[in-house]
């Protein structure tokens, strides 16, 4: 299970008259995740989603707040946290130099996946993704679709328990958009944990189970997309998020 | 995992063989080496072998005697007889290269401060030595004294072993600078492209979230950065020996000298050359991981590129000698031993000072830097 309590994170941002002031981009923000759970993270650009998603993959450090992941915390188990955890984002870049096979076989290494399973599961992950005909060329040859193929062949390497994808579709085709919303559902059904922002609404009504709306750097609302929608008493996600923020507005 | 090190060691070695800019700085600025080595040499020659006819119009304001133009023949010397005015025009715009006045018996040699008047200076010099050496002969025969016996009265013969040759130390001194300076330039562009190059591309977003520990990482990128400007060095070193060699062969300031390295003065130039390799490379990624950009990175470097080589070069004209507090102080200790080495003198005192020294430096500085790689500044700083 992971589990984050109370994230908060202060940024400095300098004003018109270069004064610097803090500000909380994430102002207490709580998740629980179960296995074979889809969290969606949805909210507006500068919400704080990406600031939230970081912290729980460890790239951050929280001003405050808690972060542990089946009960291990970043502070005493950072690498094996770190080796269960797949983070993608929509603008996760990777080794141009490197081919698709010698970058999963690097993963495989850092990961600490068996020498002799390496090979069979990154040939097995390339015919799934679809990958053959690029396997061995440079990732700087392919196009944004395929380098998008490439990035979840990597997430998938080590078999990881959790994914974290920050707005892993935004800027793809429909198609390509669709290769990751497929590969999301598949492993759910393997039990994996999923924590998935987007500012896609109609895309997180499909598959999350569970919805956090923020706005802001605070939680607005959460449930199901029903739970939801009734208690905006909207039809979809996206009038359900205009009108809690209209309340937000109101009360400004 | 114990071996995440290697897994990024592979990965950067990996990426920077692959690109052409890495590849042809690590390459490259060691093929200059040559040319400075026989550029300097010819340069030296021509200052040293100048041809007689280039220095030996000497002027005079008087008539000279038989006697006088006698000896100025025979030391090849091209008189011109004219008035000191007309001497002094001449002087300045270059016709004569210096002129002699005369007053009863003092006689003034007249030049300027160009190189040609020091050489014909020392031409004038001969002459006189002569012309004196005639007159006094005259003046004891005429004397009936014995003229050998009085003038020779003592004989200086001169056994000078040529082996601290002036300009053997200035080359190899010269070719060991630029050694230095092609390793930490060709530091720089890795270290910058293994950092803030990595953030610049965004691929050190991917990298942090890989269960590295960031002692790995860095050490990883110190690694294939030191091996790199190694690479460099080494080449510089090999290319410099060559060079070395043909110059031997080639140039007559070497005469008589060897200026071939012993195998065991090879061998410490070669540890001196690793060391430095490695502390370079430790303050260029240190410099480079606190920089936001590629352009940031790479102007913050350039500073080193100087204190490099020109604290040394001072030392180096200063002549000062080798001693435990120097061995200590980075950069000038290698110069200082390997000028020592050159000249076959191999003290291990000094040399495992400036290995600990070294050691003791590459250890804070990369401490510092993996520290900070915990913290966000890296990623966003
Ligand atoms: N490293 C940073 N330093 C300062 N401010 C930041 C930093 N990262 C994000 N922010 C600010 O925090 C807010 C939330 O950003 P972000 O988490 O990227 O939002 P989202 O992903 O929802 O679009 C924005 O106002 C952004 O400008
Ligand atoms: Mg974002």
């Amino acid at each position: 299970m992971l589990k984050a309590e109370n994230i908060k994170k202060k940024f400095v941002k300098l004003t018109k008259k270069k004064e610097r002031i803090e500000f909380y981009a994430n102002n207490g923000i709580s998740v629980e995740a179960h296995d074979g759970e889809i969290i969606g993270i949805l909210g507006p650009n500068g919400a704080g989603k990406t600031t939230f998603l970081r912290i729980i993959a460890g790239i951050l450090e929280p001003t405050s707040g808690t972060v542990t992941f089946d009960e291990l915390n970043y502070h005493d188990n950072e690498t094996e946290i770190k080796k269960n955890i797949a983070y993608l984002s929509g603008n996760t870049k990777i080794y141009n130099t490197l081919s698709c096979y010698e970058l999963l076989h690097m993963c495989a290494d850092i990961y600490g996946v068996e020498k002799k399973d390496a090979e069979a599961r990154i040939l097995e992950i390339s015919k799934t993704l679809d990958m053959d005909t690029f396997l061995y060329n440079r990732i700087g040859s392919l196009s944004t679709g395929q380098t998008q193929r490439v990035n979840i062949a990597r997430c998938l390497i080590h078999n990881p328990k959790y994914y974290i994808l920050d707005e892993a579709t935004s800027g793809l085709d429909i198609i390509s958009s669709q290769i990751i919303l497929n590969f999301i559902k598949n492993e759910k059904k393997k039990g994996k944990t999923i924590l998935y922002s987007t500012h896609y609404m109609e895309e997180a009504e499909n598959i999350c189970d569970k919805v956090i709306m923020i706005n802001k750097g605070v939680i607005i609302d959460e449930g199901t997309p029903e739970k939801i929608k009734k208690d905006t008493k909207t039809t979809n996600l996206r009038d359900a998020f205009f009108k809690l923020i209209e309340g937000d507005n109101y009360e400004e | 995992m114990k071996n995440n090190m290697f897994n990024i060691l592979k990965k950067e070695l990996r990426e920077m063989f692959r690109d052409k800019k890495s590849l042809s700085m690590m390459l490259i600025i060691p093929i200059f080496i040559p040319l400075l080595v026989i550029g300097m040499s010819a340069l030296f020659e021509s200052e040293i072998n100048m041809p007689v006819t280039d220095y030996n119009t000497i002027g005079f304001d008087y008539e000279l005697t038989d006697v006088e133009k006698n000896i100025i023949e025979e030391l090849e010397i091209n008189a011109v007889i004219d008035t000191v005015e007309n001497l002094g025009e001449q002087l300045e715009s270059g016709e004569i290269d210096l002129y002699v006045t005369k007053e009863n018996n003092v006689y003034t040699i007249n030049g300027d401060d160009s190189d040609t008047t020091t050489y014909a200076s020392n031409l004038a010099e001969s002459y006189f030595n002569a012309y004196k050496n005639y007159l006094q002969r005259e003046y004891l025969v005429s004397h009936n004294v014995l003229s050998d016996e009085v003038l020779n009265i003592i004989v200086l013969e001169e056994n000078i072993t040529v082996e601290e040759n002036y300009f053997a130390s200035y080359i190899i001194s010269y070719a060991f600078f630029f050694i230095i300076m092609a390793i930490t330039v060709s530091a720089t562009y890795p270290a910058t492209d293994a950092t803030a190059g990595e953030k610049e591309r965004g691929t050190l977003e991917t990298l942090l979230t890989f269960p590295i520990k960031s002692k790995d990482i860095i050490i990883g990128k110190f690694l294939s950065v030191s091996f790199s400007s190694m690479i460099t060095g080494l080449l510089s070193l090999i290319l410099t020996v060559i060079s070395l060699k043909i110059a031997n062969h080639m140039f007559t300031i070497y005469e008589g000298i060897n200026l071939m390295l012993s195998l065991s003065s090879l061998i410490f130039a070669v540890i001196v050359i690793i060391a430095y390799s490695f502390l370079i490379s430790g303050l260029c990624i240190a410099i480079a991981s606190k920089s936001k950009s590629f352009k940031e990175a790479q102007s913050a470097l350039t500073p080193l590129t100087f204190i490099s080589f020109f604290p040394s070069m001072i030392i180096f004209m200063m002549g000062i000698t080798t001693t435990n507090l120097y061995a200590l102080i980075p950069f000038i200790n290698y110069t200082l031993i390997f000028t020592d080495i050159t000249s076959g003198i191999i003290n291990y005192t000094h040399i495992l000072l400036m290995l600990s020294s070294t050691i003791i430096i590459i250890a804070v500085v990369l401490k510092i830097i993996i520290k900070e790689y915990k913290s966000e500044k890296v990623l966003f700083g």
